[in-house]
């Protein structure tokens, strides 16, 4: 909504750009419609800018969305819960239009205000909506009108709820597939508000009618839902009716399909019990990690960590593991990377000797990878093998892979191992980190890539906070301070970065004996560039130091350099100068 | 060879060993089009017959699947090619065919251009002869030959198209026009199977009242399935049978036509990605173009519903040029469709893609020359105040 800069409108103008040719003051008018509305105060909205807003209809599409999202909370403005009802006549409008995200979100306001009306206003109002958008003509409305089947069901008296669930099998059943797509989709949300027997009944009649569809896209849909709705029926119920459809799709000719069953397998297993599990389920995804198409392999991949938590060691171990091996030697890297990035939160789940013995080959071999993502990702989750076994058993092959991937061809490669030292750091704690992995943070600092530099002067600021102001003093600060005489300015540059961050952390005895000489030898540097960021360095700084320190050595240099020949660097030294003043005027 | 491999007897239709979708042992045979036949591929014998078993009898029409295994085992561990039919007498033929139709019905993995080198040259050369044979052929087919014919071209043909191999995915948007289109290695056999059901279809043999049974719906829905196809050699001859299923099969027309607009409702409101909308808005012209005046309502609702804002997505120029036939076409034959037709194109203008905005430009001008007085009248002032923009525009030249 408007924010203090914001200049206030006149209401009137606000209400005549309602009407305006030019889209941009429309659009700009119905942001603002809840301040129209409190001035024109409860009454006259109700009667005067809702009708208003209903004939408007024919409008840009960026104009409907925007009023689409306004009326999602507009209920205060109409005059509370009891008027609730007039927003509905607008939104069923545009829950008709053609443009897709319009309608969604009309779905989706319309949802907002049925879950705040009473009963009794549902029943007047909210479900005729839905029956009115159900029997409409074209199929945007009937596609919108199964998203709100959760909303007007609950509240519903029998002999109105046994005529949802009629309409809503009709609309499974639709002539048109985009219809069916949206029934299908919002399946298990009507489901969630059925009653058990029903549900047992109609909602899954209905589930199999759409796992049989014609269109592959419908079925789809349908095996999304599939856990969720499982989740709804009791144990044996779900293992009847709906472990087999899955079973059966995770065969299915279509890759996509299954690519959907891997997706939603392990869920599923929290829905039916331990037996299902092991006889059906477990086979079904082992045939899904060694499944011929590369995509279903990645799918299923990302779940086996789940996978492994919902079943018994033994049986993880026997069945599971297998698997896993092969998948680590995957000739698809992006099998690989998946596998990758969930394989080591196993650890836990098999134990400590299982670990060593299974699965830290696999970890090594990973490591060791060709393709970088693969390496990433073990090493971004190193912390769950650490509490199991630690890592010493790692480190070995660990600082291989982490130098090389420094080294990597691609920054943005070497951007993400930076991002992962801090991590490192804590695990491997500071011996390990002084020998070897100083060395690269420093070379960092000089990377021909900014955002590779700008990364290692946060990581150095961040190494800090983790080892304290003392160790840095030892091992980071001496090198960072030689950059000074480098004879690249883009590396002097680099240096100011890394001191602007390091100050607030090391504090100020340290800012002000090592720290501040430096920038203000930088002052007298022959490139304006430095000049100005040693300006603005100083005014971060400002606060840091003592008031003394910042009378005595920062204003004098400020001043110097507001009388610099160049335009920028009189102009980041003035500022700096006004920032100190006001900071003595606050205190 | 082929006998050793490992016989799982699991339902797992999907084996490493064996290439993608292709089971050679389960081909999974849609045998007349049963809606179900896109999943639960391979039955074997013990698999307890739930509610959504494959097998009912309306639909896999007089073939079972525990006959196709040991059939399947069985052809598979002696395929080998047939007589030519000019070594049989006459009376023979029609058998031979169906039995070579059978064989053909054995599908081989491409993807490992070593394995089965033997057997995929024997039905290659099997599928000419059939090829041959319907295009020479003397007499109305059976029902009997006519539900093979279909069962054998719905195991080749319908199949779930592999993803893009990640690798083409670059972060750095790749215009998707210049991607190279990934082509079927099964292709070979494909190709001589498309034009087998080509010259099925053209055959003044082929007794539409007869053929109709198989040539069903679902089966003209998977066929549709497969404009989506990469492969612009396989959307051409799509084209081409769909254009004469549709001329000889009076009963699908309407169908025909309403799952067309099915695929452009997904694709105008849900994917914006389809390859193969050139090629279905090429049928349509010729549609179109055979409609009787004064147009029906359906036809009008169409053109306001569907190819109107076909006008709307961002990669309109792929099909630009068939749309825009398809408008014209439908301004001559009923010129008060004019006014209508400018509206939604200045609709749906383009605001910011100055090429989109070049080609609505052209298709005006096409449309404005087929357009009378009267309906000009009615769309002037906006049409005139959208050229003025375009007058002003950045780009203009």
């Amino acid at each position: 909504m408007s924010t203090v800069e914001a200049p206030l409108y006149p209401i009137a103008v606000l209400i005549d750009e309602l009407k305006n040719d030019d889209i941009q003051l429309r659009l700009n008018s119905i942001r603002r419609l809840s301040t129209i509305a409190r001035a024109l105060g409860e009454e006259r909205t109700r009667s005067e800018l809702i009708p208003f807003l209903s004939e408007n209809n024919d409008d840009d599409d960026e104009v409907l969305l925007a009023m689409a999202e306004e009326l999602g909370v507009f209920i205060p403005y109409v005059g509370g819960v009891e008027h609730a009802h007039v927003l509905l006549t607008p939104l069923e409008i545009l829950c008709t239009v053609e443009e897709t995200c319009v309608r969604d979100k009309a779905v989706e306001s319309l949802c907002k205000i049925g879950s705040q009306m009473r009963d009794n206003d549902l029943i007047e109002w909210f479900t005729p909506l839905v029956k009115r958008l159900t029997a409409g003509e074209w199929f945007t409305a009937r596609v919108s009108a199964c998203g709100l089947f959760h909303i007007a069901y609950p509240s519903a008296p029998e002999t109105l709820k046994t005529e949802l669930r009629s309409i809503y099998g009709q609309l499974c059943q639709d002539d048109m597939p985009m219809v069916r797509r949206s029934a299908a989709s919002n399946l298990w949300k009507f489901a969630g508000t059925v009653e058990s027997a029903h549900l047992k009944a109609d909602i899954m009649q209905m589930f199999e009618d759409l796992t049989q569809d014609d269109q592959d896209t419908v079925r789809l849909l349908a095996v999304e839902g599939c856990a969720a709705l499982g989740k709804l029926l009791e144990a044996q119920d779900c293992a009847a009716r709906i472990l087999p459809v899955i079973v059966n799709f995770s065969q299915d000719k279509s890759w996509r399909v299954r690519y959907m069953v891997a997706n939603q397998l392990y869920e599923l297993c929290e829905a039916v019990g331990p037996e299902p599990i092991r006889t059906d389920l477990l086979p079904a995804y082992v045939r899904l990690l060694r499944d011929n198409e590369a995509e279903v392999r990645i799918a299923a991949a990302g779940k086996v960590t789940k996978f492994c938590q919902i079943l018994s060691p033994e049986l993880a171990i026997q069945h599971i593991l297998p698997c896993v091996k092969e998948l680590s030697l995957d000739s698809s890297q992006h099998v690989r990377a998946a596998l990758a990035s969930v394989v080591m939160g196993m650890a836990p789940v098999l134990g400590k000797d299982a670990t060593i013995e299974q699965l830290l080959p696999i970890f090594l071999s990973l490591l060791k990878d060709e393709f970088p993502d693969v390496r990433l990702n073990i090493i971004s989750k190193l912390d769950q093998v650490n509490q199991v076994i630690g890592i010493d058993l790692l480190s070995q092959s660990l600082l291989p892979a982490i130098v090389e991937l420094a080294e990597d061809r691609h920054w943005r490669v070497r951007l993400a191992i930076i991002e992962y030292i801090p991590l490192l750091a804590n695990q491997l704690g500071v011996g390990f980190f002084d020998d070897k992995l100083g060395g690269l943070c420093m070379q960092w600092l000089q990377d021909k890539v900014y955002s590779i530099r700008d990364a290692a002067a946060n990581n150095l600021k961040r190494l800090a906070e983790e080892f304290g102001p003392d160790w840095a003093m030892q091992h980071i600060i001496p090198q960072v301070l030689e950059i000074a005489n480098d004879s690249h300015y883009l590396h002097r540059m680099t240096l100011l970065r890394a001191i602007s961050l390091l100050g607030p952390v090391l504090g100020s005895e340290i800012t002000c004996s090592k720290l501040l000489p430096v920038v203000v030898n930088a002052s007298k540097d022959r490139v304006p560039n430095i000049k100005f960021n040693v300006a603005k360095v100083l005014q971060s700084l400002i606060s840091v130091v003592d008031q003394s320190v910042v009378e005595k050595t920062i204003r004098p240099c400020l001043v110097e350099l507001s009388e610099d020949p160049d335009v920028d660097v009189r102009y980041f030294a003035v500022q700096g100068l006004q920032s100190i003043d006001q900071v003595t005027m606050s205190s | 060879i082929l006998s050793k491999l490992p016989r799982k007897s699991s339902k797992s239709a999907d084996n490493r060993e064996h290439g993608g979708h292709h089971n050679a042992y389960y081909s999974s045979v849609s045998g007349g089009g049963s809606r179900s036949s896109d999943f639960g591929t391979g039955k074997s014998a013990n698999l307890s017959v739930s509610s959504f078993a494959v097998s009912s009898p309306t639909t896999d029409v007089g073939w079972k699947s525990a006959d196709l295994k040991q059939n399947g085992n069985h052809m598979l561990s002696s395929y080998e090619a047939m007589p030519a039919f000019k070594d049989v007498p006459a009376s023979e033929r029609q058998n031979l065919f169906v039995k070579k139709l059978n064989l053909c019905c054995v599908i081989f993995d491409f993807t490992d251009p070593t394995k089965n080198l033997k057997e995929k040259e024997i039905k290659r050369q099997t599928l000419l002869e059939l090829v041959e044979y319907v295009t020479s052929a003397n007499g109305k087919f059976s029902d009997v030959v006519l539900q093979e014919i279909v069962k054998m071209v719905s195991a080749n043909l319908f199949r779930s198209f592999n993803p893009q191999p990640r690798e083409n995915k670059v972060i750095e948007g790749v215009d998707l026009e210049e991607e190279e289109p990934s082509m079927d290695p099964a292709w070979p056999h494909l190709q001589i199977v498309y034009e087998f059901l080509l010259r099925f279809i053209a055959s003044p043999e082929t007794d539409a009242k007869l053929a109709k049974r198989y040539v069903d719906q679902p089966f003209i829905l998977k066929l549709l399935d497969l404009f989506d196809s990469e492969d612009p050699r396989e959307r051409e001859y799509l084209k081409t049978i769909l254009h004469r299923i549709y001329g000889k099969f009076m009963v699908h027309r309407p169908f025909i036509r309403k799952a067309i607009n099915n695929i452009f409702f997904r694709f105008i409101f849900e994917t914006e990605k389809h390859n193969g909308i050139a090629e279905l808005l090429e049928i349509l012209g010729s549609i179109i173009n055979g409609f009787a005046l004064p147009l029906k309502e359906e036809h009008k609702v169409f053109l306001v519903r569907a190819l109107i804002p076909l006008h709307k997505p961002k990669c309109l120029a792929m099909y630009h040029q068939q749309l825009s036939y398809c408008i014209t076409q439908f301004v001559e034959k009923d010129c008060k469709l004019a006014d209508t037709v400018i509206r939604g194109l200045l609709k749906y203008w383009p605001i910011t893609n100055s090429s989109k905005e070049v080609m609505f430009l052209n298709e005006l001008e096409e449309v404005l020359e087929a357009t009378q007085p009267p309906e000009f009248q009615r769309c002037m002032m906006p049409l005139f105040r959208q050229i003025a923009r375009c007058l002003n525009s950045l780009h203009f030249q």
